[in-house]
């Protein structure tokens, strides 16, 4: 009797079987990603055929520099002394160069003392400025659409530039170095062929960048990349020195690896054919050189770079 | 299949030999006139039942589950914008606005717990993706704490994630759940079947009694009367109470509209509040934050002048008038921001107009939500004791039918 209950049981166990226990199955979240990031294939059309050749930091000599509240009559400056404010646009998310400090809310950094210094050369008080922040992709249409008076932020001088908007001479040499976690084992740019690499869209370090790396993430700001970096969706960062110094400053498991392996020469970005300008900034530039200004600023900001170089030798076409 | 045939065929012999005598025909009758009660009687008391299951869904399921999932959007939308301010503000964060985010966070969490009982597979995201946000913003704050500039990136990040992942889920959610209301509303409409069955039901009690008096010179049945008087009160009861409660739904819809548009005005409220926001911590680079601020508020006073026609209560005139308000204010951070005094735009915007605006919203919110419930509640309170009426209603109904016939019947022997 006994046998043949356990006989039925196993009968029916075996042709009735359970539905199988149940499982929580997880919703897959891909990661978050900065907001207006992509990917990119190819260096921006503009740039693909051979450079422009042409003596990119070679500026207009200035003048003797007018007194401070006094430009002469019918001048760019006199048009922005009698408007009681110069426009500026900087960059408020790199670092050391051009920041919002969180604490006071100003913006701070070598390019934004740039900008105060030339404001105190025309009003005699470096506070009159209003500041504009810019995209890396936005300081040539800014300046284009006159919505800026001009541009401090790490903008680098190219043959390519020139055609668009002025420089004055250069007020920083800087080099695109790579930035990557301390334990990558990554030491330069020649690491990086199989490597994915993020850089800010419209940047110099872009072009320079997309061809000797697998893939290439482009995102509107420098920080943007940090993120990337810190949420390991990039290998590594490439762009200039000071950036990097200032975002290597904000994460200390990073390293600048790697030699320069580009020159950066940074100029004022000025609106095409305002020349009375160009040669105002550059004798603003030349009296930062000569009186130790320019070496207070970069004590004051790039000291992490190392003690302070020579400031760079003005060169001019005339 | 074969064997059953022969008691069929004799059973259809029987009741059509029945129906060729006058006693046959009559108890024939008496067996349809009390089926047919019973069923007219039953019907009717199915779709009463199922009509007082739809309100008593709308009141205590679909509306408070649409209420939910508003929140869930509010809510969200809400700490995106207050995370953004508390960043502007520069310095350490003020302390009422790190509450009024964690109070939202909070919020969504628990009106995310009541919608994920009813609907788990539109909720998968949000529950997935909340997580992550917070997440995002917590790294922002140290970031910030510490004076580190990528704070802004990740808080950047995070309202990127808010704007294209969560609230559009938010959103999907919200439309569920209001599409389950509408449903529930369909629901409780009018009868037609029921009361269709009980009008033939009368007409065949009305035909049986001419029958009768055509067959027995007699010119009342009592029995039959009371029969056929059960079933017009029982088919007048049911019609009544529908039409009653088809009015009431129709105006809870009238309110469920409000509350609809009501919400939607809040979240565009939000929305705006954050595009303000945030155009100052872009600070010269947020011209698509102005532009979207511009379009959510065109919206966003449509939204305002259809509550008012809807139902102009004083709620909606005090936020028509705060939103006007604000919209000075703004106009006046835009000119100070354009005109390069930054910190006079920030100062302008901790203006009391957009909490007034969102108060006067929420209060006007609670109003169409009363009335909805209201509505409902009068409509639940016809449908009462229809069901017990109507069964009753139906047993004397069939009650009579038999007497009556029995009574002639009796006459036979």
């Amino acid at each position: 009797m006994r046998r043949l209950a356990l006989v039925s049981v196993a009968l029916i166990s075996a042709c009735s079987a359970g539905p199988a226990p149940s499982e929580i199955v997880p919703r897959t979240a891909g990661a978050p990603q900065p907001a207006g990031a992509s990917t990119v294939t190819s260096a921006p059309s503009s740039t693909t055929g051979p450079a422009p050749s042409c003596d990119a930091t070679a500026s207009l000599r200035p003048g003797a520099l007018p007194a401070a509240g006094q430009m002469p009559a019918g001048s760019t400056m006199e048009r922005i002394l009698k408007r009681g404010r110069l426009i500026a646009g900087v960059d408020q998310n790199s670092y050391l160069m051009g920041f919002r400090n969180s604490f006071t809310g100003e913006l701070e950094g070598f390019d934004v003392d740039v900008a105060r210094q030339i404001t105190k050369a025309v009003f005699g008080d470096e506070k009159k400025v209003q500041f504009k922040v810019v995209t890396s992709a936005e300081r040539i249409p800014m300046l284009q659409r006159g919505e800026v008076d001009l541009v401090v932020r790490t903008m680098t001088i190219t043959c390519d530039r020139l055609k668009d908007v002025e420089f004055s001479s250069v007020y920083y040499q800087a080099g695109q170095r790579v930035l990557v976690r301390r334990n990558s084992g990554i030491a330069g740019v020649d690491g990086l062929k199989d490597r994915k690499v993020c850089v800010a869209a419209g940047s110099t370090s872009l072009n320079n960048v997309v061809s000797r790396v697998k893939t290439t993430v482009s995102v509107p700001n420098w920080t943007d990349c940090l993120v990337m970096l810190q949420q390991g969706q990039t290998d590594a960062i490439s762009t200039d020195d000071t950036i990097l110094a200032g975002l290597a400053a904000q994460d200390p498991y990073t390293e600048v690896v790697g030699a320069r392996f580009t020159e950066e020469p940074y100029g004022v970005g000025i609106p095409k054919g305002q020349e009375d300008l160009v040669r105002f900034v550059n004798g603003v530039l030349e009296r930062m050189r000569a009186d130790g200004t320019w070496g207070a600023i970069y004590r004051r900001w790039l000291n992490t770079l190392g003690p302070a170089p020579a400031p760079p030798v003005a060169r001019y076409r005339d | 299949m074969v064997i059953d045939s022969q008691p069929r065929q004799a059973l259809v012999r029987r009741v059509t030999g029945l129906a060729r005598s006058t006693p046959g025909r009559l108890s024939l009758i008496a067996v349809v006139l009390v089926l047919a009660s019973l069923a007219s009687g039953s019907l009717a008391t199915w779709s009463v039942n199922r009509q007082e299951q739809a309100l008593q869904d709308l009141a205590t399921r679909s509306e408070p589950l649409a209420h939910a999932a508003q929140e869930v959007y509010r809510s969200l939308q809400d700490a995106d914008a207050t995370a953004a301010s508390a960043f502007l503000s520069g310095g350490l964060e003020p302390t009422q606005l790190r509450e009024r985010y964690e109070a939202d966070i909070a919020q969504a969490q628990a009106a995310l717990s009541v919608a994920t009982a009813s609907s788990p597979d539109l909720t998968a995201t949000l529950a997935a993706q909340l997580p992550v946000y917070t997440g995002l913003i917590e790294t922002a704050r140290t970031n910030n704490r510490q004076g580190f500039p990528v704070g802004a990136a990740y808080l950047r990040e995070a309202s990127g994630l808010m704007r294209t992942q969560l609230l559009p889920a938010a959103q999907e959610l919200y439309r569920a759940e209001t599409d389950r209301v509408a449903r529930a509303q369909d629901e409780a409409g009018f009868p037609v079947a029921p009361v269709l069955v009980a009008l033939a039901f009368v007409i065949g009690l009305v035909l049986t009694q001419r029958y009768l008096t055509r067959k027995t010179n007699r010119l009342l049945n009592i029995g039959l009367l009371v029969a056929t008087s059960a079933a017009v009160v029982s088919l007048l009861w049911v019609t009544t109470v529908s039409v009653l409660v088809m009015r009431d739904v129709a105006d809870s819809r009238t309110a469920s509209a409000k509350v609809d548009v009501l919400a939607q005005a809040r979240i565009a409220t939000l929305t705006a509040r954050g595009d303000e926001t945030l155009t100052l911590v872009a600070r010269g680079a947020g011209q698509a934050y102005e532009k979207s601020f511009v379009e959510v508020s065109q919206r966003l006073e449509g939204q305002l002048e259809q509550a008012k026609r809807l139902d102009d209560t004083e709620a909606v005139d005090q936020a028509m008038r705060h939103f006007r308000q604000w919209q000075q204010v703004h106009q006046r951070i835009r000119e100070a921001d354009d005109a390069g005094q930054y910190n006079d735009a920030v100062n302008l915007i901790d203006n009391p107009y957009f909490d007034s605006l969102d108060s006067d919203l929420v209060r006007a919110i609670g109003q169409a939500r009363q009335d909805f419930s209201d509505e409902v509640a009068v409509a639940r309170a016809s449908l009462a004791g229809t069901v017990v009426g109507v069964l009753v209603l139906a047993v004397i109904s069939a009650a009579g039918s038999t007497m009556g016939l029995w009574q002639r019947l009796k006459e036979y022997r």
